[in-house]
């Protein structure tokens, strides 16, 4: 395939956040620098370097974007302030964007207007959903199980779940082809020329011998852990924790409602209502952390801030804010004001969820470890 | 010639051995060097010192001349190139004739090459030389020759033109001949200049301008020198001038500048010759773009591929300056641009041109001019793209890199290519007529292919057309064909024949800043040899024993140098009634290049090269054989 220089692409890139890629001039101190980048994958140069020369196709074959976890020092250290770590995160958003068939990723990325637009029907839709279709308003005490009977929204969460899976399996799916469809150039043994796609030629017992990484990998992320220096590790923590928080909360969503979702009060020493309050700090205590790092720019990962940044923050924090509320309110006893609560927490979770977890940032939770895995099994592919 | 020892003094040779602060004294037992040397015959007095040429070193000389404890020097120290001058006129102010001084080398010729006990003996056998020889050394003068206050300037570039004035302001009236019918040279085709960002043709006009008000200076458009006799002082030239074909659109009168063709001077009708007498030359004659075979990258095969020169130039001349860039009617949305064209060029990968000639050297103004054009295309053109394929990068010089930053800032694209590899040029299959395909190093080695409009082939400079005037002025020519100085560093704008200097690209790729420099140098050197009306050579000539000459003419046919050496009539008065006419071989010295060759060719060893003569070289190896 012949790589064809586009020097337009650059510029649509900015829209990603890919900003001052066109400073480099290709020293390769960044990659000296990182801790992630290998020799069989190194990078961040590469990927600079194909952004600034618009080599779209390289860039939708690079598995690299996906194993940069953004410590930023390659930023700090890059001599003509080319930013190659806002140059990852740009193309990770631009990827995302290209896996996605719907479209809905591009515009949600490229257009702020569209951006605030989707949460905000989604948000109504959720509204007058319930406006319409909630159950009846008990006052005298609160009862959240008849308002919104818990065996209903279980079942809408279900369907939800079958909807947001559907889309992003068809996306990784697409992510799969792209990065398995070309073998990259350094790996190719002198063959010069073309080079059998590596999509069907790669016998299933190798995918399955490393299934075990791709669970692994998208339980810890521990490669992050590898990404930067000790201090730099803060950042691992607070990820595992949000990611920790949201996946607790996610399945006591969306399997475990009926436990979760009750009108009886649990006491205290209550394993899931534990595991709501660890979740809830969790994700809090997380996205507070970061809102105020972007807010300060503390360090070279939250200097530039995407717009689609502080949407994925403020609604996630304002998903747990409401969860919270909602349950400070049970407490107290207060039903009108749990009910409400409660439909002003869905308003929130469910744009947050049907947004980013298909199109936005949720999905690098499957696409980090995804691209980890198929790396793998190109390597071993390639020994044997 | 009187000797001091036919004055009835006998030879005392003072020895000075220099540590050269290590660089000799790390390898040679110099104190052993000096005992040595005392315990010669002849030898008044042996010293070292750290460094002889400073000014204590040189004062240790001059006390022992000044007390009359020797009267013959010898001094062993670096290369004679180096330090030989500065002794000779030590010697010279403490009241010595400062040939009564031979010069052992013992750095380049013994410490750097040599180690431990063979070094020391052979600086002891280099020095016992040179004291057998300084103790038959005659005292000599120099040669002194009356020279014209007229200088003549070569070639009217922007070296030729500041050369001409420099000479004319102090003083020195100038011929400047110019091949073509315009002043300025290559200059004059150029815009805004890389690392001033000054509009070449502005400054040619000013430079151009002042020469043709000078009054000193006559100018000689569309001459070129036909003849060349005489030597340093007292040359003469002979030019042929013809009018240049007047084409009917040719409406300029003299005084008028054009652009990109250069200053209009008064020009001739007809063909003339005439003939003039000047005291030195400046050849200031430039270079010549290369121009790129046919094919080489699509050059002359596709229409869209120019050189760096032609892209310039239709850059100054579009004159609709829309938002991007049109040449010959045709919209140029994209230019690839390719360094190191004709130059750098290496054996075995790069195809010789004519004659079997390869240009290895860095024509040093390309990157430079290239980034200009580049930055200028996309400053005036924020719609066409610029895509650089180089070797390296090399914007040397006072500002120059600033030109890489603002094109990196302004977008341009650069690729990097391997010598053996260099960038493909081949039809286009989209909406652009020519694709660049290269194996980029900054890539990854990966082939990257760009779509472009227009190829521009940044095209590196060459040695001028200048064969005729090399063999009229006997021009020495380095192995690049520019023509070359005695000593890049050491007499950077002489060559050997006295009176000759170069100025300019006419020796080396330079900018103009750099062309200047050399010609503000030549000029300046042109200017002390012929101030005081008369110029000092060497008094290392041939020199004829009326004694011993039969007239047998053996050195006239062996001598190399036109006007060396003529066999004249003389009257030798036998007795007063017995006078005979013989014939005698005389030499001119202001011609002699001191070469020797008639020495060896004469029969009856009646010529001797003054300062190196028979006698003093059996000197020399007798010294050697018993040391
Ligand atoms: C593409 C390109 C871009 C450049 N860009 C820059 C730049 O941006 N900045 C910069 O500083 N420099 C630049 N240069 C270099 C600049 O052109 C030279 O430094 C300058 O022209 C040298 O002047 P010169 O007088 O030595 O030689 P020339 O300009 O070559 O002048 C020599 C003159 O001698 C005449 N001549 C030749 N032979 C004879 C003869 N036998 N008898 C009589 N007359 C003779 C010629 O007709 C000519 O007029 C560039 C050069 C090129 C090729
Ligand atoms: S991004 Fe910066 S550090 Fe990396 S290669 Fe480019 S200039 Fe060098
Ligand atoms: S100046 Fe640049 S383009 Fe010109 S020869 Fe040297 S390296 Fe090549």
């Amino acid at each position: 395939m012949k790589a064809v220089v586009d020097p337009d692409l650059l510029a649509s890139l900015e829209k990603f956040g890919v900003a001052d890629g066109a400073a480099c001039f290709n020293c390769g101190t960044c990659t000296a620098v990182c801790s992630l980048s290998s020799e069989a994958a190194a990078f961040p140069r590469k990927l600079v370097r194909y952004a600034q020369l618009g080599l779209r196709e390289k860039i939708m074959q690079s598995p690299e974007p996906w194993l940069c976890y953004y410590c930023g020092d390659c930023s700090e250290t890059c001599p003509r302030r080319a930013n190659p770590g806002e140059v990852m995160m740009g193309l990770r958003r631009y990827l995302t964007s290209r896996y996605d068939w719907t479209g809905i990723s591009r515009l949600f990325y490229t257009s702020k207007a569209f951006e605030v637009l989707s949460v905000l029907v989604v948000a109504a839709l959720v509204g007058a959903g319930f406006y319409a279709f909630h159950g009846p308003v008990v006052t005298e005490r609160v009862a959240l199980n008849v308002l919104a009977p818990n065996t209903v929204v279980e079942r809408l969460d279900l369907a939800l779940l079958a909807v947001l899976s559907l889309l992003l399996l068809s996306n990784a799916y697409r992510l799969f082809q792209a990065v398995m469809g070309n073998p990259s150039p350094e790996q190719r043994p002198d063959s010069g020329g073309r080079q059998p796609s590596l999509l069907h030629g790669i016998p299933l017992r190798v995918y399955l011998q490393e299934a075990k990484e791709l669970a692994f990998q998208f339980l810890t992320q521990s490669r992050f852990a590898a990404c930067g220096t000790k201090s730099q590790r803060t950042q691992w923590y607070v990820h595992l924790l949000v990611m920790s928080g949201y996946s607790i909360v996610f399945l006591l969503v969306v399997v475990g409602l009926r436990w979760f979702q009750t009108d009886k009060l649990y006491p205290l020493w209550h394993p899931v209502r534990l595991l709501g309050y660890y979740a809830t700090f969790a994700i809090l205590y997380g996205t507070t952390y970061a809102i105020l790092g972007r807010l300060r720019k503390s360090r070279a990962a939250y200097a530039h801030s995407h717009a689609s940044d502080w949407t994925f923050l403020i609604l996630l924090w304002l998903t747990a804010f409401t969860g919270i509320a909602v349950h400070a309110a049970r407490l107290l006893a207060m039903p009108l004001a749990t009910y409400l609560l409660y439909v002003i927490h869905l308003m929130i979770a469910v744009p947050m969820l049907l947004i980013e977890v298909p199109f936005a940032k949720w999905t690098h939770q499957l696409y980090r470890p995804l691209v980890l895995y198929l790396v793998k099994v190109k390597g071993n592919a390639r020994q044997s | 010639m009187t000797s001091e020892k036919r004055n009835g003094e006998t030879e005392r040779v003072g020895v000075y051995i220099c540590h050269c602060g290590g660089n000799i004294s790390d390898h040679v037992d110099v104190e052993k060097v000096a005992a040595h040397a005392q315990r010669l015959p002849g030898v008044a007095v042996a010293r070292t010192n750290m460094f002889m040429c400073s000014d204590p070193g040189q004062e240790l000389i001059q006390q022992d001349i000044r007390s009359g404890r020797i009267n013959r020097v010898v001094i062993a120290s670096c290369a004679p190139s180096l330090h030989e001058l500065t002794f000779r006129g030590a010697i010279k102010r403490a009241g010595l004739n400062p040939y009564l001084y031979e010069h052992a080398n013992i750095r380049e010729q013994v410490s750097w090459v040599h180690h431990g006990e063979p070094a020391t003996r052979k600086a002891a056998t280099l020095v016992a030389a040179a004291v057998a020889k300084a103790k038959v050394l005659e005292p000599l003068e120099p040669i002194r020759v009356e020279a014209r206050r007229h200088a003549t300037v070569i070639g009217g570039g922007v070296a030729g033109l500041r050369a001409a004035l420099d000479l004319a302001r102090r003083g020195i009236e100038v011929v400047l001949v110019e091949k073509s019918p315009f002043l300025g040279g290559m200059a004059a085709q150029l815009a805004t200049l890389s690392s001033s960002g000054k509009n070449a043709g502005e400054l040619i006009k000013a430079l151009a301008q002042a020469v043709h008000a000078e009054t000193r200076i006559g100018v000689c458009p569309g001459a070129e020198v036909i003849a060349c006799e005489g030597s340093v002082g007292n040359f003469s030239l002979t030019l042929e001038q013809r009018a240049p074909e007047r084409r009917p659109e040719w409406k300029h009168q003299p005084g008028d500048y054009v652009p990109f063709a250069g200053f209009v001077p008064a020009l001739p009708d007809g063909v003339q010759q005439f003939t003039f007498e000047t005291g030195a030359i400046v050849v200031a004659t430039g270079f010549q773009p290369y121009s790129p075979a046919i094919g080489e990258y699509g050059f002359r095969r596709y229409p869209e591929v120019i050189t760096l020169p032609q892209l310039i130039r239709s850059l100054a001349e579009d004159k609709a300056r829309g938002s991007r860039l049109v040449i010959a009617g045709k919209p140029i949305r994209r230019v690839a641009m390719i360094h190191c064209v004709g130059s750098r060029q290496i054996p075995g990968i790069h195809e010789p041109g004519e004659g079997g000639t390869l240009n290895e050297y860095c024509s040093r103004v390309c990157c430079a001019a290239a980034l200009q054009a580049a930055v200028a295309i996309r400053e005036s053109y924020p719609e066409t793209r610029v895509f650089e394929y180089y070797r390296d990068i090399r914007t040397y010089g006072r500002g120059q890199e600033e030109l890489y930053e603002q094109a990196s800032k302004k977008q341009v694209l650069f690729f990097r290519f391997e010598p053996e590899a260099p960038p493909r040029i081949e039809p286009g299959d989209g909406p652009h007529p020519l694709q660049v395909t290269v194996r980029d190093t900054l890539t990854f080695g990966e082939e990257v292919t760009a779509e472009v409009d227009l190829v521009v082939l940044a095209v590196g400079m060459e040695a001028g057309p200048v064969q005729a005037l090399v063999e009229k002025l006997r021009l020495p020519v380095g192995a690049d064909r520019f023509l070359q100085e005695v000593h890049p560093k050491l007499r950077p704008v002489e060559v050997a024949t006295a009176g000759i200097f170069l100025a300019g690209t006419c020796q080396a790729p330079m900018t103009v800043g750099e062309a200047c420099a050399a010609a503000q140098a030549a000029a300046a050197k042109t200017a002390a040899l012929l101030a005081g009306g008369s110029v000092e050579l060497d008094p290392f000539v041939a020199h004829v024993d009326p004694g011993r000459c039969d007239g047998s003419g053996a050195c006239l046919e062996a001598c190399p140098v036109k006007g060396a050496i003529a066999m004249l009539t003389v009257e030798n008065q036998v007795e007063i009634w017995w006078r005979i006419e013989r014939r005698q071989a005389r030499v001119n010295p202001a011609q002699c290049t001191g070469c020797g060759i008639c020495v060896a060719a004469c029969p009856r060893k009646a010529i001797n090269v003054n300062g190196w003569t028979l006698q003093q070289y059996e000197g020399m190896v007798d010294a050697i054989l018993e040391g």
